[in-house]
């Protein structure tokens, strides 16, 4: 690789962001991945980095002890080195700076990645989510809504997919009048059907109305969705934007539909605020949860001055109401923004998840994001960056989306087939460019690239790792009692998505989990299941009857339920044989635990005490006496599925 | 709408019924919950729900009752509220002691001085139990049993008395059984403004040092520097450094009573009876609650490191019984996993808290209708709050549940149980609590099922250290809450029942196994001796495995 001009570079030191810790170890660098492997050989703890999740590399000023190197990863990874030589240092940071700005789409990962699958595997990959299908499940095509061919060549709207869904008494001219009457083409097509009460959630961009323009084929488009409705006539006109950027908007010729040449509609606006206030808040967001020592004070009204949670009640809000609308008033809805792929995105994929246990199992979430918000055109290439791109394109609404998920997630624990290991996944892979789902940004884009012929589907990975991102209090009994999910949006109730935000920050991980605890007791259920069978069969090949005996007073002593290995919430229950090294160490660890005085014992507080700051350095500096395995066994995860 | 107020029943209750939309409704209140009650609206006033009571309760909620005008029966209402509501004030006694009930166990037996002494391995050459306070002439508000540095006299810790605040001297809290460091607590000493010493004091304090070897003695003074220096001006103050040459004073900063009663009451404000949400982040803040909870919560971790690794600690703040009961049984909880268990955790409240005399009357004002009384503070509460923190940091560690918490904090108010009644030991021998009250052990264990944490895993020798941070610490929503209407309740937890099929599913198949295992011998030992044994052990191995997983 022509960029690399160092390799490897030995004695580097990697500090902990909270704590005063530090590591050392050995850097490499490698066409695709910056690696850190520690070099204490009791733990051999290996971080991998892809270079595509590198938001920024920084040197910083010289030290005493070298030249430090800090990286800010998009997957919210922030790894601080430090460089003995300066030379290495600048060898690896100017190294990076090429790498991590790839100069085209094909010399993304993506298309160098290779998980030793052949074609055939790889295209039954990319056919695991047929929309087709999706439509067929919510009852669509049907004596209302129809497929239209209109968009087959991408001729009337460019970043919607080619099968489109409108109502049946649209016709062709006034699709394409209607298309032409809408920001970017978008014309309102069908995204969710509620077949109880044949209620449509379709989507679209702002019109171009400006102050008093109109358009008769868009003022049909949307009296036909209403007919298509013959419970509810009305049609709810939602404006997720707030009424004085859509006021604004008008100006420049684009703007709101005007109640008084449609019929029968009822306009609204919801006031989720756009992509560069989204992108502000994330980034003071990072900033109060990045800094080491705050007080009590500072983090609280930081985190409220950031106003990220209160963004996230914005689009929960709004779901809701999408979902009211639908489910009890029965109406049909249709929602815009301004180009109808970031907001517009986010409030009908969340309504559609309160609407449909089906989207809140693992597949049907795959599919929900498919259709949502890989087919309908969300800008993934501009939103994250992939190619050296406007920084001002830049904004987390996905994750914004995911995080509202995860906040449901935590309102209905039962409902979810997965776990917020799952969205943290997804996450670091809209950001990885290791598949080609979310290249580039639009449908059309990526059949250019021939995504499905030269890169491997994300959906096809994760299902087969179905098992790592399991909800082991799903309850399916639950979905069907709680088709339709009311959350409470109270304040209270949207909290810091710590494993999300610190997933690699390993002091700010919680002590035990519930939910580890959980899972381990049902693999192990499954283990006794297992030799339970097992055991039968045996009998019965010896011929015996399986109950002739009946118990005798049982001569168990009382045993205690199992411990999961890990304490981190999100980590994989990874297959025995995978983490069999790591497993024996954490058994080693717990051992020495109980022998030694309690003094070494437990876990150790390392930001909170310090706050008081009389007198409790022992504290940070005691940190590294107590191995802690469990970090080892998510580095595992992730590097295993990152390499 | 119909109230009643039924002094009949026990524990005396406020009813009220009414309809919401045709739906009968029927609200409970323990009287022993009320703090204060008025008269809102005149003979005068217009308008709907001008005219009523106003009822403030010790629990985060208040009610408010719109009545007619007509008839003049809010005066009888109110005349009998007032009095039953407040007995204490009006020459009755405490509900508790009209109490008929029956319970399988008797509460009163949990916590027994001696025997808790001797599980912590006491006395022994260093640590000798004395009981010169059998008749509370040494200190009225210490419990009769005390344990004291083995080499100090009886007659020296009476002087040592005359130079600790209210006589309450230091004497061991808890014991560590490897390390030999221990736990003491006492008062502030009586240093003030010309700062005087005493050499008693000093000496004792050194044998407290001496008994396992520790170099210097850790002096836990609870209070922010300033309060302790205000405090000399009083006549108290802290150990200087002069004369204590052995050993090193850490402050706290935890602030007093005052303090936390005002957060608590701004808390109220902004959960009841509407939750703050347009600036919910920064109005919990400005409560300052979690950051005081964070306080004490840190000042037990570091009491906790330090006794972990070898060093004896003394523990206090001005007179011992607030901020020194929360640092004491908080640390304690953390070192000792017999403290995390059900009946330890009884054991716990009734030493530290109960028998060393934190006052309760004063602090909660059972039965006493000066709801403006500058000696209430919800010390008490702060500290379940911060063992609720604990058990959301370590969901295995304790067998308790969230529910044990709750019925605590409620019986702490209702008074239906003499537990919590009277502020020391002293009084409630005068007053015969333990004959003629029940206790609310009696109640919770009888019933231990209800208060049992499913997830409970018992490790004897782990020392929880939680994170006093920011970004772990929650408000106890379940609590401070609960009284929203708009908060839908969830009967179980998803998650613990999830949990329960899962342990009875799991029970399931270890029985099926041993049955199995039993078919399994039978057959083998008489026919297929070689070829079954290897086949059988695996099983067996298996079953070891699952049940010491480490």
């Amino acid at each position: 690789m022509e960029h690399i001009r160092t390799p490897k570079v030995e004695q580097v030191k990697l500090l902990d962001r909270f704590s005063n810790k530090s590591t050392t170890g050995t850097l490499h660098l490698t066409a695709t991945h910056l690696i850190f492997a520690e070099s204490n050989s009791a733990s051999a703890q290996e971080i991998w980095i892809l270079h595509h999740h590198i938001a920024s590399v920084e040197k910083l000023a010289l030290t005493a002890s070298g030249c430090p190197l800090l990286i800010q990863c998009r997957n919210f990874r922030i790894v601080h080195f430090i460089i003995p030589r300066e030379r290495d240092c600048h060898d690896i940071y100017s190294s990076l700076f090429r790498l991590l700005r790839p100069g085209s789409y094909d010399d993304l990962y993506a298309f160098s990645y290779n998980p030793k699958q052949n074609d055939q595997q790889r295209e039954e990959g990319w056919q695991l989510l047929d929309l087709g299908a999706e439509f067929e499940r919510m009852g669509v095509p049907c004596d209302q809504w129809k497929l239209t061919d209109v968009n087959r060549d991408y001729k009337v709207c460019e970043t919607y997919p080619r099968d489109l869904y409108v109502p049946i008494t649209a016709s062709k001219p006034i699709i394409v009048g209607s298309s032409k009457f809408r920001s970017k083409g978008r014309f309102p097509v069908l995204t969710y059907f509620y077949q109880e009460k044949k209620a449509a959630v379709c989507r679209c961009s702002q019109p171009l109305s400006g102050f008093s323009a109109r358009c008769l084929e868009d003022e049909h488009m949307l009296q036909a969705i209403s007919k298509a409705n013959y419970n509810n006539r009305c049609i709810y006109v939602m404006d997720t934007r707030p009424k004085l950027n859509a006021l604004a908007n008008r100006a420049a010729g684009k703007g709101y539909e005007n109640e008084d040449n449609y019929i029968n509609i009822r306009f609204q606006f919801v006031g989720i605020e756009n992509i560069h206030v989204m992108r502000g808040s994330l980034q003071k967001l990072l900033e109060v949860v990045g800094t080491r020592s705050l007080s009590m004070a500072d983090y609280m009204a930081g985190l409220e001055n950031s106003g990220w949670l209160r963004h996230i009640k914005a689009i929960m809000d709004a779901a809701i109401f999408l979902a009211k609308a639908v489910t009890v008033e029965g109406a049909s809805v249709l929602v815009h923004c301004s180009d109808g792929w970031d907001r517009t995105a986010q409030v009908c994929a969340m309504g559609s998840l309160l609407m449909d246990p089906y989207y809140r199992t693992i597949k049907g979430f795959m599919v929900l994001i498919e259709k949502d918000w890989i087919s309908f055109g969300h800008k993934f290439a501009d939103r994250c960056d992939q190619l050296n791109g406007d920084s001002k394109e830049v904004s987390p609404i996905f994750t914004q989306f995911l995080e509202c998920v995860w906040h449901l997630t935590e309102q209905f624990p039962q409902a979810f087939e997965f776990s917020e290991w799952f969205l943290i996944q997804i996450h670091e892979h809209v950001h990885s460019c290791q598949f080609g789902n979310f290249l580039r940004n639009s449908q059309r884009q990526r059949e250019d690239l021939q995504v499905t012929e030269r890169t491997y589907s994300l959906w096809a990975h994760l299902l087969s790792e179905k098992q790592n991102y399991l909800n082991p209090i799903y309850s399916s009994r639950f979905a069907e009692s709680h088709p339709v999910l009311v959350p409470s949006t109270q304040a209270y109730h949207f909290k810091f998505w710590r494993n999300m935000y610190h997933q690699y920050d390993r002091s700010m991980h919680p002590r035990q989990s519930i939910l580890k605890h959980i899972l381990t007791l049902k693999e192990s259920n499954r283990d006794l299941e297992g030799t339970v069978r097992a055991l039968k069969a045996k009998l019965q090949k010896l011929g015996v009857s399986t109950s002739p005996l009946k118990p005798q007073t049982p001569p168990r002593e009382h045993s205690l339920p199992p411990r999961p290995q890990s304490l981190i919430l999100g980590a994989p229950v990874l297959s025995r044989k995978e983490v069999q090294r790591e497993e024996d160490e954490e058994v080693f660890g717990e051992e020495a635990r109980e022998d030694v005085p309690i003094s070494t014992g437990g876990e150790r507080t390392v930001e909170g005490s310090s706050a008081t700051e009389n007198g409790y350095m022992e504290l940070p500096g005691s940190f590294g006496s107590k191995g802690e395995p469990a970090v080892v066994t998510l580095e595992f995860g992730v590097a295993r599925m990152t390499c | 709408m119909h109230k009643s107020v039924d002094i009949m029943s026990f524990p005396p209750t406020l009813t009220v019924f009414f309809s919401i939309k045709e739906t009968p409704v029927t609200l409970t209140v323990p009287l022993g919950v009320i703090s204060r009650i008025e008269k809102m609206g005149g003979a005068t006033s217009r308008g709907e729900n001008s005219y009523g009571l106003d009822i403030t309760c010790k629990d985060m909620r208040n009610l408010r009752f719109a009545l007619k005008q007509e008839g003049h029966s809010r005066r009888d209402i109110f005349d009998i509220l007032f009095k039953y509501a407040f007995p204490l004030s009006h020459g009755m006694q405490p509900f508790a002691y009209l109490s008929q009930e029956k319970y399988e166990e008797n509460g009163w037996n949990v916590y027994e001085p001696m025997e808790e002494f001797r599980r912590q391995g006491l006395p022994n050459n260093e640590w000798r139990i004395t009981f010169i306070n059998k008749s509370y002439e040494l200190c009225d508000t210490y419990p009769t049993i005390l344990v004291v540095p083995y080499k100090a006299p009886d007659e020296d810790l009476r002087r040592v008395g005359t130079f600790r605040s209210r006589c309450r001297i230091p004497v061991l809290s808890w014991f560590h059984k490897q390390n030999h460091a221990v736990i003491t607590r006492c008062s502030q000493p009586l240093v003030g403004m010309s700062g005087k010493r005493n050499k008693d004091d000093e000496r004792y304090l050194d044998l407290i040092r001496e008994a396992n070897g520790t170099t210097k003695l850790t002096i836990y003074d609870a209070r922010p520097n300033v309060n302790a220096v205000a405090n000399k001006a009083t006549g108290g103050g802290y150990e200087g450094e002069d004369a204590y040459q052995n050993a090193e004073l850490v402050f706290l900063d935890i602030h007093n009573i005052h303090v936390m009663r005002e957060s608590l009451k701004k808390l109220k404000d902004i959960v009841y009876p509407n939750v703050e949400d347009s600036h919910w982040l920064s109005s919990l803040e400005s409560t300052h609650w979690l950051e005081h909870i964070k306080l004490v919560l840190s000042g037990a971790i570091q009491v906790a490191d330090k006794v972990s690794s070898g060093n004896s600690v003394m523990v206090h703040c001005s007179d011992g019984w607030d901020r020194t009961a929360q640092l004491t049984s908080l640390s304690m909880l953390m070192l000792d996993s017999y403290y995390r268990t059900l009946q330890g955790f009884q054991v716990l409240l009734e030493k530290e808290w109960i028998s060393f005399g934190h006052k309760f009357a004063s602090r909660i004002g059972h039965g006493d209708k000066n709801h403006a009384d500058q000696d209430r503070s919800p010390i008490f509460l702060q500290f379940i709050d911060c063992v609720w923190q604990m058990t959301k940091q370590f969901p295995t560690a304790f067998e308790f549940n969230e529910r044990l918490l709750v019925v605590i904090l409620d019986h702490l108010y209702s008074c239906r149980f003499g537990t919590f009644l009277y502020n020391c030991e002293n009084a409630r021998d005068t007053n015969d609590v333990r004959t003629k009250t029940v206790s609310l052990w009696s109640l919770i264990n009888s019933d231990t099922a209800s208060y049992t944490n499913p997830f409970y895993t018992p490790e004897s020798s782990r020392v929880l250290y939680p994170v006093a941070s920011m970004r772990h610490l929650e408000l106890w929503v379940n609590y401070y809450i609960r009284w929203n209407p708009r908060i839908q309740h969830q009967q179980q937890s998803p998650v613990e029942q999830r949990y329960k099929e899962l342990l009875a599913l799991r029970d399931q198949y270890l029985k099926k196994l041993e049955e199995l295992q039993l078919t399994d011998s039978t057959p083998s030992s008489t026919h297929l001796t070689n070829s079954s044994t290897p086949n059988a052990a695996t099983p067996n191995q298996h079953i070891t495995h699952l049940q010491t997983p480490f």
